[in-house]
């Protein structure tokens, strides 16, 4: 049994040796590549990882961008509004003020056509009941006077009458 | 055959020849083809699996990136800071041999190589050197040694601590072997001890021996499994230990 624990020195070289050069070996042949894609792979993920940081960064960039001209903009339309309203409130306040104008004028000039037609018309009826009369005394008159002297007369009691009663004047002097 | 050749022939090495290299008696040995086994999987099937692309070695490659990944994030660099991170391959390569050759023990026809003190001897005869290595190569020469004994010790417990920490250095290296050869000779150890127990209780009576087997095999698996168990324990303390030792020369603080 002591052959259990007692070393053996040659095998003792053997390990060293056999370790030594492994450790050597392997650190270029397994080691070096499987930390080299290791780190790579590490490499791209902080990569990945910083431009899809980046590229949030952006995004929520544009985003408060968007929205601060989105906000802008219906600021502006609001005000285009008011204004547009504004303007076509006064635009109505103009038309209706000039339609009661005009209707004003056509009143006006309606009242003196009629006026100026009534004369018109009194002036005719005037001369027509005179000359009516005239006919009419005449045709009396010719059984018992001359047309001359009874014209004459009727004249002067037409006269008469209407210097008593101005109102039964007939058309304007 | 009695217990004791049983043990010797299944424990201990067999020597099978002996080369003479100059002042070196160099013996060809079981333990010695054992670690050429270790050694010729480490040199040709690692690269091998680490190099090749191919979807059916993935997973492999996988367990052998996750345990190097482990060993230098949870290892290496905790222990030694990271300057350490350079030594990553050192200690993949110690964490592999040390669980290769354990592991090559529990196959039938197998031999434990890491169960031979000259073995384990060696091993830590390169963390010795490691320690050494690395806290001169931080320090150098006249840092290293004086910062060997702890930083707060009153000036005149020098001549006291000195010597004890010089010992110290090489105590933990002796007692990194110790373990590791503890370890790894008691589990197949007990393993013997309960099938031998079959054959001791059979003769006494046949039908007894017969009674004894089921569970002395069972407790032969248990066993067995436990073993699995402290082969991969028993690198992963190796390694971690060395780095711990490692890191204390480097950094003394």
């Amino acid at each position: 049994m002591e052959a259990l624990i007692r070393p053996e020195i040659g095998l003792m070289f053997w390990t060293i040796t056999c370790f030594v050069l492994l450790a050597l070996l392997l650190s270029r042949t397994a080691w070096k590549p499987l930390l080299q894609a290791v780190e790579e792979r590490e490499r791209a993920i902080k990569h990945d990882r910083n431009t899809a940081e980046t590229a949030r960064a952006e995004a929520e960039k544009l985003k408060a961008e968007l929205d601060a001209k989105l906000a802008e903009l219906k600021a502006e339309i609001s005000r285009r509004l008011d204004e547009a309203r504004v303007s076509a409130e006064k635009e109505k306040d103009i038309l209706i003020e000039e339609a009661r104008k005009s209707a004003g004028v056509i009143v006006e000039a309606s009242r003196r056509e009629i006026e100026a037609q009534k004369l018109d018309a009194a002036r005719e009826l005037k001369s027509k009941v005179a000359e009516l009369s005239i006919l009419a005394a005449e045709r009396i008159l010719l059984k018992q006077l001359d047309h001359r002297a009874n014209t004459d007369l009727a004249s002067k009691y037409l006269a008469e009458l209407e210097k008593e009663r101005p109102e039964l004047k007939l058309g304007g002097e | 055959m009695d217990l004791k050749a049983i043990l010797e022939h299944h424990v201990t090495d067999q020597i099978w020849a002996r080369v003479a290299l100059g002042p070196l008696d160099l013996p060809l040995s079981k333990h010695l083809l054992m670690m050429g086994i270790a050694s010729l999987i480490l040199l040709v099937v690692f690269p091998l699996i680490i190099r090749s692309r191919s979807a059916a070695l993935a997973p492999f490659r996988g367990m052998i990136e996750a345990t190097v990944l482990f060993l230098r994030d949870e290892v290496v660099v905790p222990n030694m800071g990271h300057k350490g991170a350079a030594y990553t391959g050192y200690f993949a390569t110690l964490f592999f041999f040390i669980l290769l050759m354990n592991l090559i023990g529990l196959v039938p026809y197998g031999a434990t190589a890491t169960g031979n003190l000259a073995v384990t001897g060696g091993l830590a005869l390169t963390t010795f050197a490691l320690i050494n290595f690395t806290g001169i190569r931080e320090q150098g020469l006249i840092g290293y040694f004086a910062h060997l004994v702890p930083k707060g010790v009153p000036a005149w417990l020098y001549p006291l601590m000195f010597p004890i920490e010089l010992m110290g250095l090489f105590i933990k290296t002796f007692a990194l072997c110790i373990r590791l050869f503890a370890n790894m000779i008691a589990g197949h150890i007990v393993i013997l001890v309960f099938i031998c127990f079959i054959f001791i209780f059979g003769a006494f009576n046949a039908a007894f021996g017969f009674l004894v087997a089921p569970v002395s095999i069972g407790l032969v698996l248990f066993t067995l499994l436990l073993e699995l168990l402290v082969a991969f324990l028993q690198a992963y303390i190796f390694v971690t230990l060395t780095a711990i030792f490692t890191g204390a020369a480097m950094h003394p603080h």
